[in-house]
């Protein structure tokens, strides 16, 4: 079985809804800012709590935040 | 460096300086000849204690220091970040579960040395031994969660 990675667009996101800060969503969702950072950085991934906390923060379906990439072992594929 | 990360260099600084101290004593007792079990549970005491006290301590100078310095950085009222949310938890599971691995190797390591026909003093010194050093390595593989990420 291959490998999986999840990627995130929240950077983007918090620029287009006026430029939110990483503390203003950190204070949203209920994590620290270092906890956004590291999300932002795709050094951690998470939980699907807390994922859907984000997605409804910036008003939007879960998809539009997070994606599921699969790394094949033999091949790559992108799963959107 | 988080309000987490700083608690955590700070309790790595102190539980290496608890080591060493630890280990120029038992070799200070051993060179002199004066390594007994009165000397040996003494010792026991002065760690646990000093493990103890120092930690309180030092969590509050670190709350403390962090206030001020970032008081003086953005001259608005500090705000620390000790809340622990998910991450912090989850790093900090898997600190502990490091801990507990060395420590119960250690302990497995200090009682076989009793097996092994030692005296129950060398059994006793390990045993804090592997206890501060668990408490190391717990503290180094937390650092690394925070930095490296997972």
């Amino acid at each position: 079985m291959g490998k999986g990675h999840i990627r995130n667009h929240i950077r983007k996101l918090r620029f287009f809804h006026n430029e939110m800060t990483q503390q203003q969503l950190a204070d949203q969702v209920g994590v620290t800012r270092q906890t956004i950072i590291a999300m932002e950085q795709e050094k951690y991934s998470p939980s699907l709590e807390l994922a859907f906390r984000i997605a409804r923060a910036f008003n939007v379906p879960l998809e539009e935040v997070f994606s599921y990439e699969f790394q094949d072992e033999t091949n790559i594929r992108k799963d959107s | 460096m988080s309000y987490q990360e700083k608690n955590i260099t700070v309790s790595l600084v102190n539980f290496v300086l608890i080591l060493g101290f630890y280990l120029f004593r038992v070799f200070q007792m051993l060179q002199s000849g004066s390594f007994n079990s009165t000397n040996v549970f003494w010792l026991w005491g002065i760690i646990i204690a000093l493990a103890v006290i120092v930690t309180i301590v030092a969590t509050i100078l670190t709350h403390i220091g962090s206030g001020i310095i970032q008081a003086i950085k953005t001259r608005e009222e500090p705000r620390i970040e000790d809340i622990q949310d998910e991450r912090d938890q989850f790093i900090d599971l898997r600190g502990t579960k490091v801990t507990y691995l060395v420590s119960s190797i250690g302990s497995f390591l200090s009682m076989l040395t009793f097996v092994l026909g030692q005296p129950p003093l060398v059994m006793f010194t390990l045993l804090i031994f592997f206890g501060v050093l668990a408490q190391i390595l717990g503290d180094i593989s937390r650092l690394y969660l925070y930095r490296k990420g997972f």
